[in-house]
């Protein structure tokens, strides 16, 4: 049962870095990532063929986070002159391509079969039966540094310069601000997130293949930006994880309901996922929590 | 050799010019990119291999009911979620089609699972033309294709639901002056591509295998066809469609089959770069 709920914790933390960096990117700046599943690919691969190198698991996360914020850097570049849709389908364009790559480029990626026996951080530190303990901490120490940082983010003027681009670029624009650079900047430091996020999946998976990388990562994740409430990042913490254990949970229902077989529960599963995004969307599009946002009380001193 | 290569290509951009023309029309009426068209064309094909294998109908029939069925899915899964949206950010609106997507694609899923399928059709010879190898389903998907694209034109020029459509693509406002009610044009609009959806995945579904994942494989290349005819242009999507369909097929000679997709990807993210308003779109950059 430790076991299990350590196995479920650890795939609450990656789903919380990725959410968190979807809501940079979307939940803050406002652009959106239809790639997330391929960003999250490219971040595992490059972390995954670092560290078969020998190069040691922090310099292959270094570089998981570095080609992951280059290649989101270039798609917003991209799209910098145009509106939102173009970024979307430039996202789940750019998506594809690192799916289809890593299927036909099996000199490289393994191709359908994958890369196994990916080396773990702090492997042999401690017994084999303790290490799943030691990973969750290593990455909940993850999670804690990248939400204290991103927390801060929101509060720095940056944070605040991309939350106005999100919600009128032309009069940041008239305010002397850089709109291109700032949403070149967000979109590639969320790039960098995605890469960690991908890099610990690998690290903890030791096995990828492409079939880990499906759409399903994207869905699940604006679910957990919506259902946490656009731009906080607390909520994303409750909303990730409520998400995360549903996901999980609904693998017991195949002891429960035995009519079905695994295709359809797992159809039905992403029904689920499909129909909560809409719901909340339109019932509570402002998700459990809000956004961090400065009271005008405490701008204007009381006088008493 | 070539020559065959284009012939494949302009066929293989019919069908793509069919989902494009619909992308486009709901994007010139309701102003959002809909996502969800990977996953109605799929439901499409599934609708007519269900009449089709279980009902036994012929496939012209199986289309026909195919049509219909998705026609009126997309309607009601316009008055279900895009419609509470309507005065909604293009965003949230996208967003939610992705949601549509992910609910039709495993509804489809859900009931006839993952096994690829196909039409029970006969399977005729190909016909040899000088050196052209030409087959059966490829007259068939040229001949609906361009019927339907007829009917469309015919729609969209010489009746009054065109004109209000167009109508409102160009000026909502002004439309509703002129007292064109918003919501009856998005109706149709929904039916008309529902339908043109359908009749793409019937094809699709002549020429690859029925899977749940079928019309995802097909949305990278449609949006680029509509981009590619400026978003909103109609005709603009068909010629991005052709270009397209020839484009990928003649890349088969250089590069391997599968990289079809990244072929459209390099070509938005080109055009993106050189000319952001599309091939024949008007000027209508944000930023």
């Amino acid at each position: 049962m430790t076991a299990y709920l350590v196995t479920i914790l650890t795939l609450v933390c990656i789903a919380i870095i990725l959410g968190l960096s979807l809501n940079l990117q979307w939940g803050l700046c406002g652009m959106v990532n239809f790639g997330m599943a391929g960003f999250f690919a490219l971040g595992a691969y490059s972390a995954a063929l670092v560290a078969l190198s020998g190069a040691g698991t922090l310099a292959a996360t270094v570089t998981a986070a570095t080609i992951c914020a280059l290649a989101s850097a270039a798609t917003a570049l991209i799209s910098l002159r145009l509106s939102d849709e173009y970024l979307a389908i430039l996202t789940l364009g750019f998506g594809e391509v690192i799916r289809l790559v890593i299927l036909s480029e099996e000199w490289l990626t393994g191709g359908s079969l994958g890369l196994p026996g990916i080396p773990r951080p702090f492997w042999g530190l401690v017994s084999e039966k303790d290490y799943e303990l030691l990973f969750l901490g290593l990455l909940i120490l993850v999670v804690l540094g990248l939400f204290i940082a991103l927390e801060i983010l929101v509060r720095s003027p940056f944070g605040r310069a991309i939350r106005a681009v999100r919600e009128d670029d032309i009069v940041v624009a008239t305010l002397g601000k850089n709109v291109t650079a700032l949403r070149v900047k967000a979109f590639a430091v969320g790039g960098a997130i995605i890469g960690i996020a991908g890099a610990f999946h690998a690290f903890y998976l030791t096995y990828i293949d492409p079939s880990q990388f499906s759409a399903i990562i994207t869905a699940y994740t604006f679910m957990a930006v919506i259902a946490g409430g656009r731009g906080s990042n607390k909520g994303l913490l409750l909303g990730a994880a409520v998400i995360m254990c549903l996901i999980e949970g609904s693998r017991f229902l195949k002891d429960v309901v035995q009519v079905l077989d695994a295709t359809q529960l797992a159809a039905i599963r992403l029904i689920l996922i499909g129909l909560g995004l809409i719901l909340f969307l339109i019932y509570r599009p402002q998700g459990f929590a809000r956004e961090y946002s400065l009271k005008g009380s405490k701008l204007i001193s009381p006088r008493t | 050799m070539i020559a065959q290569v284009v012939l494949n290509g302009f066929v293989t951009g019919m069908i793509i010019a069919l989902p494009a023309i619909a992308l486009t029309l709901t994007y010139g009426i309701l102003k959002f990119p809909n996502f969800a068209i990977g996953a109605m064309l799929t439901v499409g094909a599934y609708f007519a291999y269900i009449a089709n294998a279980w009902l036994h109908l012929p496939l012209v029939w199986a289309a026909v009911l195919a049509a219909v069925a998705l026609a009126i899915t997309s309607v009601g899964v316009d008055r279900l979620v895009f419609q509470p949206l309507r005065e909604r950010t293009a965003i949230t609106l996208l967003v939610a089609s992705m949601g549509v997507s992910f609910v039709l694609e495993n509804v489809a899923r859900f009931v006839l699972g993952n096994s690829a399928r196909s039409f029970e059709v006969a399977i005729a010879r190909p016909q040899r033309y000088f050196e052209l190898r030409v087959n059966m389903e490829q007259i068939y998907t040229a001949a609906t294709a361009l019927s339907a694209m007829l009917a469309i034109y015919i729609i969209l020029r010489h009746t009054a639901l065109g004109r209000a459509m167009r109508a409102v693509s160009d000026n909502p406002a002004l439309a509703a002056v002129r007292g064109i009610d918003r919501e009856r044009i998005a109706r149709w609009m929904w039916v008309i591509a529902g339908v043109l959806t359908a009749i793409a995945g019937v094809l699709a579904g002549l020429d690859r295998a029925i899977d749940p994942l079928l019309g995802w494989n097909y949305v990278v290349t449609v949006f680029a066809a509509a981009i590619l005819g400026g978003l909103g242009n109609p005709f603009g999507a068909v010629l991005g469609a052709l270009t397209l369909g020839v484009v990928e097929e003649t890349s088969t000679l250089l590069i391997p089959p599968n990289y079809r997709q990244v072929v459209s990807f390099c070509a938005i993210a080109f055009l993106l770069l050189a000319r952001p308003q599309g091939l024949l779109g008007s000027v209508r950059v944000k930023r």
